[in-house]
Order: structure tokens, then C-alpha cells, then sequence
């Protein structure tokens, strides 16, 4: 099988080139057949990539440590769940599931359009498979083949990682890969929009949903990794402003700005050139994300020499792309030119402009974070280092305002709006932002970023709950439907509109978890078994957290296994219990921590077991004097809802994503109408 | 022995299947097609659904009634346009349906000619045969001599 899939890898290339060339020489000269030729090579390709990843999953399983790959990641003790996982567990397996991933969508978009959008097609595939092709290139040229041998067989593998055996890191990097293979479908039909010359706003109504989905896939694969971090890193925290997690983030704010700005093509065409340029540098963006994680350029130097070969390769397609769209973007400058002008600079027009500026202020400057150490080490010898102070003051400020604008945009009306209206509508939500910030004050709570944080959510929170009551209750009566129904109807016939509000909440939620972060409680103590610690939490009562002991248990693959067992009380009222633990993992030489979490709604105890004095007396020989331990713990309010909010983001997402059926209906100006609009306002 | 065959079958099959389209002259559309939205009605539905938010943009209290009227109006005028635009196109495309017809038939009526004037028209059913054939492949008349100097 697992010769089969190396074969078929090397067969992929082939096919994978012919499509791209028949796939441009058809669509150039209206040849059908090379072009159904092209499509059937998008197929084929696929169907070949499943085999080779089936080669290499194979391998994994079967315990094939000749296999380079395998014995670098695998071992027989390994649980056949990351067994079976090893497919993405490192640089060259997650090269060959990225190309999986891209040729399965490619698949899909190819057999979506194979009776519309026809257009397009010969251009979309050409695009796809160039990609494709790219990285089938890279995967057998680039040192980095998965199925490269060792030319003798050991008899055992090095294991994984053990902070990568956790389900949330399973599928962490599976969604994120989904994320960004995805969005080379809306990046093929921008390109063959400008190839093929029809450049209305068709290609970004085809590739609405694509957008939406490729969002939903970053920003769940970005929080599944929060989540991983959280629970597996031990730090108590999500985010390190480490430079993977922020090159995963770069492509999440530009496909946001993206999302945004087509809203403004659609409705008032203007943004045409702005467009294309967001739809190209969220591309480059996630092809660079790709690159900065499975090129190893981002550890040290070091690694950069030992492959230079794969960076080399990545930055001239980078280079590529960003030259090939520019030059099509200034050849077709002039039927890209705004068929309208912003009539108003207070409408939602120039509010989505605003945020669009904002987001993109926040990439510049991640980037420039994870750039700037690169260039320094690169001219000076010397790496400058850039870490969470930097990112924090430049970008919690941005970030603020762009919370802010979440809540503003929906009340401003498109092409213009005025001021006695602005007034009117954002009293009451800016009452309650100053009230939550007033309360807060007044108890006592002086961290102005956190409590204006707050104010803001407040704000947004009211403002989309006031815009579903006012649009059903408008709704209800310019349709005369009944409350239930005019609410159901309001969603259902602007799905992306208020699946957008949904989503809107969940990105409330996430902020207001990180404000939260300010007031987190940490505390360092040695304890005996028996011993307790209370803690104060912010939410205004007491935990007290009481050492049991200490026990020992060996779970799979490890060596020894120090499991320490807390009770929690809740002011005197016992709720719970949670373990921490130190491992040894066989194949690892440094023991790992496993951090115990208590979770509320509003709090988390988190517990880490930082030091034993005598793991070995303590746990194995169950000796209660040599239990004595130093623990960490924390109460990190609101951090849940990071994960709540990700969830009603998901909601969201679904809703504006959900197919609608057929068009929508069409206005009818009836009498009935014509009178009940005043009627409605008259009535306010 | 297996992975000779389950390679060669593998390859094989890739082969073939990508090259029969190019083989058999098998096509995909490259069209638009019949029911897919031009841009005129694109443009359509846009200005009537802005017709709609503006609608609600006034019921939920964003906009002013001098300026929900005023842009009313200005999206009904862009509305209509659209609307004109696509009648306009709706009419072009029903006119040029009619004269590839009416040039089918001029065609039609050219090529029968021309098949009397050479001989290879049938003149009892009217089938239109083969250069040098003698008799009809339709019905089996003998066919005017191919070399018959056409009259006139």
C-alpha cells in the first residue's frame, strides 16, 4: 500500500501539470475537450493524493519504520487514534494532507460548476492545479518527500511529541488546513475573473460561501488551538504571540476585511481593484502561514540553512503570485474602475472601509512582529526579539475599535446616514457601555483597558439585540405577520445578514474572555497533603482548594505517571475535584505536566503541578512525607467564554453559510406595504 | 507481482481516463448558461434588494424621511434602469434567436439549390446525396448525371 501511494504521489505530478496546461491552452482558445480533459485531471488528482496519504496512514499503522517519516514520529506503543493522526504530526505529512485538502475542494469546486459559472471553469482549474502542482513539487523535490527511507529499519520509532497527543491538537491543525486550502477557491475564480475577463461582481457571489467557509475553518482552527494551548501548554494562557499562532491570524483578519468589503462590490460596486488585492493577499497569507509553520524559518536560523531549498521554493511562488495577480490586476485596471462614489462619509459604506483599514493594521503589525526578527537576525547577526508587550500595545487598542465598529456598523444605513438618527439609535447602547463601565468602577476595578473592553461589549451586545427586536418588529408589520414568524422569516430571507449578527456575538464573547484575562488570579504555594490554600476570585467569593495527596497510576507509553488529586470548596461548600499530574513519556526525556481545570460559566480554577520533592517515594511508595508538592494555581475568570463564543460563532457561521432556496423573492410594492412603512415609523 | 498490476492498472487508468475527452472529442460547456443571472439582472435584484433594506432601514429608524426618500428614489431610477437593461437584453437575444433561424433556413435554402444545380439533390424526395452518387441513398432514383450542364 504503502509502495502503491509513493507511486502515486509521483504519478500526481504529471497529470497535475497536464491539467494546468490543457486547462489555460482550452480556456484561451475555447477548446472543450482539453478543458474537460483539465477537469478530469483535478479529479484524478485527488483520487491519487488519497492514495498517497493512504500510503503514508498505512505506514503509521503497520509500523513501517523504515519509513523516514514514520519512525520520526510514531512508536509501537503509540495509541492507534495519533497513529493514525501521524499524517499531519509533522512537515512532510502535513505538505502531503495540505495538498489532500486542496484537491478535495478543488474536486468540489470543479464538480459544483459542471453545468454553471462555465466561464470561468477552464481558469478556476488552471489556478487549482497550479497550486496543486506547486506543492506536489515541493512534497518530491524539496527534501521533504514523507516517503523518503532510512535505508535500514529500527526497530522502534521516536514517538511523538507528548503535548501533541491531545484531541484538541488532532484536530487543531485539520481544521486550520481546511481553512486555508479552501480559500484557493475564491483566489482561482478572482484570477479567472481576470483572466477571463468578466469581471462583474459574478465571481464574488460564486465564491460567497467558499469565503465564509474558509473564515469558519481559520477562526475555529485558531480557537481549537487556543483551546489545545490552554489545556496542554500549562501555562495557564491561549495566546503567546508566538509566531505560528500569528501567521495563522494574519489570513483570519484579511479574509475578515475580505468578507466586509465585497458587501460594498455587491451593493454599491466600488472596491473592485481593493478586492482583488484582499482576495490575492489572503491567498499569499495562508500559503505564507503554511510556510513560515512546516518550513521550520521561524525557529532559528539554523533551520533555515539546513533547508534552505524549501524556503527558496516558497518564496519564489509567493513572489509569483503576488507578481502574476498584480500584473492582471493593472491589465485589467480599467474595467475595474468604481461604478459608484461613497455618497456619505457617515454610512456604512465608509464604516466597513474603516474596519477594513483597522483589520488590516492589525495584520501589518503582527506581521511586522514576526518579520522584524527575521530581517534583524538576517542583517545585524543579531534577532530582535518581539513578544506579547509589542503585540498587546499595538494591537489591543486597534482591536478595541474594532469592536466598536461591530457595533456601530448596523445601525448606520448604507450610502448615508444622519446624525439626529445616529443619535437617536445609539443612546440607549452607549447608556448601557457607560452603565457596565460605571458598575465596575464604582467596585472597585481599576483596569481601564479590561473595563472599557467591557463597555464596548456592552455596547455591541445592545445594539444587535435592539436591531433583531426593531427588524421584527418592522418586519411584522410591513409583511402583517405575527411576532415567531416575522422573526423566523427576518433570518431566513437574509441569512448572511443576521448569521453575520450571530457571529458578531460570539466575536462580543471571545473579546470580553480576553478582558477577563486582567483580572486573573495566580498564586505559587507549597503544600503538604492535607494543607489548603484559599484564594479570592473576582467574581466575590472564596475557593478552597485542599491538597489529598498524591498516587501513582502508568498510563500508555509512559514511564511513571504522578497524579495529584485537589478538592474545591466554594465558600465551605465542596464542588469538585480535579488532578494534576507529571508524566515521563517513554520516548521523551523531560517529564510533562498535565494541568487540572475546574470549569464554571464565569471562572476556571486551573491547577498545575509545578515541583514534587519526591515524585518517586511520594506517588509509587504512597509515602504522605515525601508528598509535598508546589503547585500553581489560578482562577482565570471569563475564559470559557472563549469557547461558548466559538461555538455561537460556529451557530452563526452555519446560518449565513446555509444554502437559501432558489432567489429570493422579489418586492412587491403593494398599497398595503406603501402605507404600513410610515405607519411602522410613525409608531416609534 | 500484485503491486506490478495494482501499479499498472492504477496508471493506466489515470491515463485513460484524463485522455478519452481529448480522444473522443468530448466536450465541456464553456458557455453561460441559459438560466444563470447576466448582469443587468444581477444588477436587478441588487437595486431591489436595496429597495428592501432601505425600507427597513427607515422602519427600524436609520435613516431620515427625507433621505429615505430621496434615496427611494434614487435607487427606484436605478432599479428601473437595471429593469430597462434587462428587457433591452431579454429583446436582443429573442432578436437574434430569430435572424440565426431565418439564417438557418436562408442556408438551408442555398445548400438545396446548390444541390440541384450539381445534380446530387433527389428531385422526387428532395434528400441531398453525396458529391458523385448516381442514385438517391433516400429512395433509389436515379439522379440527374453530376456532369449535366445546369440549366441556364
Amino acid at each position: 500500500m504503502t509502495v502503491l501511494g509513493e507511486l502515486a504521489l509521483w504519478i500526481a505530478l504529471p497529470v497535475a501539470i497536464w491539467g494546468m496546461v490543457l486547462a489555460f491552452v482550452g480556456g484561451k482558445h475555447g477548446r472543450g475537450d482539453l478543458v474537460l480533459s483539465a477537469e478530469r485531471s483535478v479529479y484524478a488528482v485527488f483520487a491519487l493524493l488519497v492514495t498517497a496519504s493512504a500510503g503514508i496512514v498505512a505506514a503509521f499503522l503497520g509500523n513501517r519504520y523504515e519509513y523516514l517519516y514514520v519512525a520520526s514520529y510514531s512508536n509501537r506503543a503509540l495509541d492507534t487514534f495519533y497513529k493514525a493522526s501521524g499524517l499531519w504530526a509533522g512537515q512532510r505529512g502535513s505538505l502531503l494532507f495540505w495538498v489532500v485538502l486542496l484537491a478535495f475542494f478543488s474536486s468540489v469546486a470543479v464538480f459544483t460548476n459542471r453545468n454553471k459559472n462555465r466561464e470561468f471553469m477552464p481558469y478556476v482549474s488552471g489556478v487549482l492545479l497550479t497550486v496543486i502542482t506547486f506543492f506536489i513539487i515541493v512534497l518530491l523535490f524539496a527534501d521533504v518527500n514523507p516517503f523518503e527511507k532510512l535505508g535500514f529499519t529500527p526497530a522502534d520509532g521516536q514517538g511523538l511529541n507528548p503535548q501533541l497527543q491531545n484531541y484538541w491538537m488532532t484536530i487543531h491543525p485539520p481544521t486550520l488546513y481546511l481553512g486555508f486550502t479552501s480559500f484557493t477557491v475564491p483566489f482561482a475564480f478572482a484570477m479567472s475573473a481576470l483572466l477571463s475577463g468578466r469581471l462583474d461582481s459574478r465571481w464574488i457571489v460564486v465564491t460567497r460561501r467558499w469565503t465564509l467557509l474558509s473564515w469558519f475553518f481559520l477562526a475555529n482552527g485558531i480557537i481549537f488551538g487556543m483551546r489545545w494551548a490552554y489545556q496542554e501548554l500549562g501555562w495557564g494562557g491561549y495566546w503567546f504571540w508566538d509566531p505560528v499562532e500569528n501567521a495563522s491570524l494574519l489570513p483570519l483578519l484579511t479574509a475578515t476585511a475580505f468578507l466586509h468589503s465585497v458587501m460594498i462590490q455587491e451593493k454599491r460596486g466600488m472596491l473592485k481593484v481593493w478586492n482583488m488585492a484582499l482576495v490575492t493577499l489572503t491567498f499569499s497569507l495562508t500559503i505564507f502561514a503554511t510556510f513560515l509553520t512546516r518550513s521550520g524559518l521561524i525557529d532559528s536560523v539554523h533551520s533555515f540553512a539546513q533547508n534552505t531549498k524549501i524556503s527558496f521554493i516558497f518564496l519564489g511562488f509567493l513572489a509569483t503570485i503576488i507578481g502574476v495577480s498584480t500584473v492582471l490586476i493593472i491589465h485589467r485596471y480599467p474595467q475595474l474602475k468604481s461604478e459608484t462614489e461613497i455618497q456619505s462619509f457617515v454610512s456604512r459604506e465608509s464604516a466597513f472601509l474603516f474596519n477594513n483599514l483597522m483589520l488590516l493594521a492589525v495584520a501589518f503589525a503582527i506581521m511586522w512582529g514576526i518579520l522584524l526578527p527575521l530581517l534583524s537576525e538576517g542583517l545585524t547577526g543579531e534577532a530582535i526579539q518581539v513578544g506579547a508587550p509589542f503585540f498587546n500595545r499595538v494591537n489591543l487598542p486597534i482591536g478595541m475599535v474594532l469592536l466598536a465598529l461591530v457595533g456601530i456598523g448596523p445601525v448606520i444605513a448604507w450610502r448615508r446616514a444622519s446624525k439626529r438618527n445616529l443619535t437617536k439609535n445609539f443612546t440607549i447602547p452607549l447608556l448601557v457601555g457607560i452603565t457596565v463601565v460605571g458598575i465596575f468602577a464604582i467596585r472597585g476595578s481599576r483596569h481601564w483597558m479590561a473595563l472599557t473592553t467591557f463597555g464596548i461589549s456592552a455596547f455591541v451586545m445592545t445594539v444587535i439585540v435592539v436591531e433583531f427586536f426593531k427588524g421584527t418588529r418592522a418586519r411584522a408589520r410591513i409583511e402583517g405577520e405575527g411576532i415567531p414568524r416575522a422573526f423566523v422569516h427576518l433570518v431566513a430571507r437574509n441569512r448572511r445578514r443576521w448569521g453575520g449578527y450571530i457571529v458578531h456575538v460570539g466575536i462580543v464573547m471571545i473579546f470580553t474572555a480576553f478582558a477577563g484575562a486582567a483580572f486573573n488570579v495566580k498564586v505559587i504555594q507549597t503544600l503538604s497533603p492535607g494543607q489548603s490554600i484559599t484564594l479570592a476570585s473576582p467574581l466575590g467569593h472564596d475557593y478552597t482548594l485542599t491538597y489529598e495527596g498524591m498516587s501513582s497510576s502508568r498510563g500508555r507509553n509512559m514511564v511513571w505517571q504522578a497524579v495529584a488529586l485537589m478538592s474545591i470548596d466554594r465558600d465551605g461548600r465542596r464542588v469538585g475535584s480535579i488532578t494534576t499530574e507529571k508524566r515521563l513519556y517513554e520516548t521523551w526525556p523531560t517529564p510533562m505536566t498535565e494541568v487540572g481545570i475546574h470549569s464554571t460559566p464565569f471562572e476556571d480554577v486551573y491547577v498545575i503541578l509545578a515541583n514534587a520533592d519526591d515524585l518517586i517515594a511520594g506517588a509509587y511508595e504512597n509515602d504522605p512525607a515525601a508528598q509535598r508538592a508546589t503547585f500553581e494555581f489560578q482562577i482565570n475568570p471569563l475564559v470559557g467564554w472563549i469557547w461558548y463564543g466559538g461555538l455561537v460563532l460556529t451557530f452563526g457561521a452555519l446560518i449565513a453559510m446555509w444554502p437559501s432556496q432558489g432567489p429570493l423573492p422579489e418586492v412587491r410594492q403593494t398599497a398595503a406595504r406603501r402605507e404600513a412603512v410610515p405607519a411602522a415609523v410613525g409608531a416609534d | 507481482m500484485a503491486l506490478i498490476v495494482g501499479a499498472a492498472l492504477l496508471t493506466g487508468g489515470v491515463i485513460l481516463y484524463i485522455l478519452l475527452p481529448v480522444i473522443q472529442g468530448r466536450f465541456a460547456s464553456l458557455e453561460r448558461s441559459e438560466d444563470e443571472l447576466t448582469e443587468s439582472e444581477a444588477k436587478k435584484r441588487v437595486s431591489l434588494l436595496a429597495l428592501r433594506d432601505v425600507e427597513y432601514d427607515f422602519a427600524t429608524g436609520k435613516l431620515d424621511e427625507r433621505d429615505y426618500k430621496e434615496l427611494k428614489g434614487e435607487i427606484s431610477r436605478e432599479a428601473l434602469a437595471a429593469l430597462r437593461e434587462v428587457e433591452a437584453e431579454s429583446e436582443r437575444r429573442r432578436g437574434g434567436a430569430a435572424a440565426e433561424r431565418a439564417g438557418g433556413i436562408e442556408a438551408d435554402i442555398a445548400a438545396v439549390r446548390e444541390g440541384l444545380r450539381t445534380g446530387t439533390t433527389c428531385h422526387s424526395c428532395g434528400h441531398m446525396n453525396a458529391d458523385g452518387s448516381h442514385f438517391c441513398a433516400n429512395c433509389g432514383a436515379q439522379l440527374p448525371a453530376a456532369t449535366e450542364t445546369p440549366p441556364g
